[in-house]
């Protein structure tokens, strides 16, 4: 049974059988890149998506992405404001002020957020504006043509209710505004189902999406940064009207990026339409104690615990072992638990994709 | 009764209630170290409630900001009835070099605080130097080190290194935490505790003072 690309992702995610799992990884931190460079990757071999074509990965960076823009718009200008050793000091043309570490890939460290107040707010609220010119692309009769009778499949990222804010706000100031403010958290998140559902309808109107992806990163190693209780509250009725247009389009394959243990949100995240848990960090997040409770309403993908390939070739052997009932199983594509760490020499890597590929091959749902 | 309430509308995230009660409290004429107490009952429970999971980050910063509030009521008047606002106990704590996650450090310096700790707290990337700095400028108790990444926890066992060299860490008591740190590895790098949450840890740093106070009493 000969399936294109397109045919074997949905048919994963449909629990139907084929001819083997797609092939797809999550990324590498800019370090490990470095430090491969020094063990046989090519030099010339730098963004991820060149990695993933070197080394014969079908995604998930190199996947094609619907070019539309989701997410604040224009995009703002960056001003470093000062260099320090090895730090940088941002503007980040919002309003707010970073620190970035100049040669280590790490989360920015904020030290004014753009939003500490309804007024801040005010000034940001036009950004998520749907209708701001440049959004979809002026050719889009082109790229609708391109996408017509593909063997390939296409994603379309569709935001993020929490993971946004809390970036513009901090997680301090926006755990607060649920409780002092929540009239002004609703109002900011039906901001952003309102940017996501207009650009949905336009697009969906004229593309066959395969996948949607929401990006949130809202826990950590303890749990939810936002307790269930008000995810149910305020984020669940609002992704449903995001989800309610792309399965109304047929677009059943919803996925949400979220590190950390996740398992308290994972029943609210179903019942409002998302059903795709990325990427299962294995610290935190046991994909068979998913599949257990949920069965088949939750899709999986990730999950191949990233200190196997630190440690060699007898623990990624028994990490894929680990994973096998669950490949076969189907609703599961494996990709390492968050990008390749540098602890991991190019050495492992390589084996590990050796040994994944025929692990592909040889069983699948 | 007045200070039961604060307590239970501290559990229930009801700030304006807490401020209301402890006014009320005020005026009735509790005294100002029972209206605290009352209030890290309080925050007890919550950080049971977490370490138990089934409390979540922001259910711990909205009730530690209901005990900041409180506390701008009440320190001026424990400070004028008690002479003083003596903490148990000062922490120095920080994210090590390299690493720019914070999450779990200022869980730990909520509890701490809540618990009565003075807390130093140095921010993220915090070089070696600068922990052996605040150790010889503050005179610490405690230091208390975070790190996320595993490529930034090995800088933990630096600064446990440069304490030694600069004679301070029999002065200091040290705990680690973070999702990279292990109890074992905690052990390995010569810390006093780690690899545990945010809530155990600030109550091992309380046991830690009341043996040190039991040993100066003595």
């Amino acid at each position: 049974m000969a399936l294109t690309h397109r045919e074997r992702l949905l048919r994963v995610f449909g629990f139907k059988s084929v001819d083997r799992v797609p092939n797809y990884e999550f990324g590498y931190w800019k370090e490990t890149i470095d430090r491969w460079h020094r063990e046989g990757l090519p030099l010339e071999v730098k963004a991820d998506d060149d990695i993933e074509r070197y080394l014969g990965l079908e995604g998930l960076e190199s996947i094609e992405r619907v070019p539309v823009a989701v997410g604040i718009w224009p995009n703002p200008f960056e001003k470093v404001l000062k260099r320090e050793d090895d730090k940088e000091f941002v503007a980040d043309g919002l309003g707010g002020i970073f620190i970035r570490k100049k040669y280590i890939s790490t989360i920015p460290h904020y030290i004014r957020y753009p939003i500490k107040s309804r007024e801040d707010w005010e000034r940001i609220k036009p950004l998520f504006n749907p209708e701001t010119p440049g959004r979809i692309p002026l050719n889009w009769n082109d790229i609708v043509e391109i996408y017509k009778n593909r063997d390939y499949p296409l994603i379309i990222f569709v935001g993020s209710l929490y993971g946004w804010l809390r970036n513009l706000m901090g997680v301090e100031r926006i755990s607060i505004a649920f409780y002092r403010e929540p009239e002004w958290v609703e109002e900011m998140m039906d901001t952003i189902v309102n940017l996501s559902t207009a650009i949905l309808r336009k697009v969906l109107r004229d593309i066959d999406v395969d996948v949607a992806w929401f990006w949130e990163d809202m826990a950590y190693s303890k749990g939810p940064l936002l307790s269930p209780k008000l995810f149910e509250k305020f984020m669940v009725p609002r992704y449903k009207k995001i989800t309610d247009i792309l399965h109304e389009h047929g677009v059943n394959v919803v996925v949400v990026d979220c590190d950390g243990y996740i398992d308290p949100l994972v029943s609210g995240w179903l019942e409002a339409g998302v059903n795709c848990m990325f990427p299962l960090e294995a610290r935190y997040v046991d994909p068979y104690r998913l599949r257990e409770k949920f069965g088949r309403r939750v899709l999986l993908m990730g999950g191949v615990d990233k200190r196997a390939l630190m440690i060699g070739e007898k623990a990624i052997d028994k990490e894929l072992e680990r994973l096998t009932p669950l490949l076969e199983e189907g609703g599961y594509i494996p990709t390492v638990d968050h990008r390749v760490p540098p602890e991991v020499p190019y050495q492992n890597y390589i084996y590990y994709l050796k040994k994944k590929k025929e692990w592909l091959e040889k069983h699948h749902p | 009764m007045v200070l039961d309430d604060i307590k239970e509308s501290l559990v229930g995230l009801d700030m304006d209630k807490v401020l209301d009660l402890v006014k009320r409290a005020v005026d009735e004429g509790y005294r100002p170290v029972d209206i605290v107490n009352s209030l890290a009952d309080g925050m007890k429970i919550i950080g049971e409630g977490y370490e138990r999971g089934e409390l979540f980050l922001s259910e711990i910063i909205m009730a530690s900001e209901i005990f900041k509030e409180a506390m701008n009521i009440l320190e001026p008047l424990v400070l004028k009835e008690e002479g003083v606002l003596k903490p148990i106990g000062r922490v120095v704590v920080g994210t090590v070099e390299g690493d720019l996650h914070d999450i779990g450090k200022n869980l730990f310096t909520m509890f701490l605080k809540s618990m009565g700790f003075d807390v130093i707290d140095l921010g993220v990337d915090v070089s070696v130097e600068n922990f052996v700095d605040a150790v010889k400028q503050y005179r610490p108790d405690i230091v208390g080190m975070s790190a996320l990444l595993t490529t930034t926890v090995v800088n933990m066992e630096k600064v446990i290194k440069a304490l030694e060299e600069a004679g301070l860490r029999s002065y200091v008591k040290v705990i680690v935490g973070g999702a990279a740190v292990s109890k074992e590895y905690a052990i390995e790098i010569g810390a006093d505790a780690g690899g545990i949450d945010a809530y155990e840890g600030a109550l091992i740093c309380r046991k830690w003072m009341e043996e040190k106070q039991k040993i100066s009493v003595k």
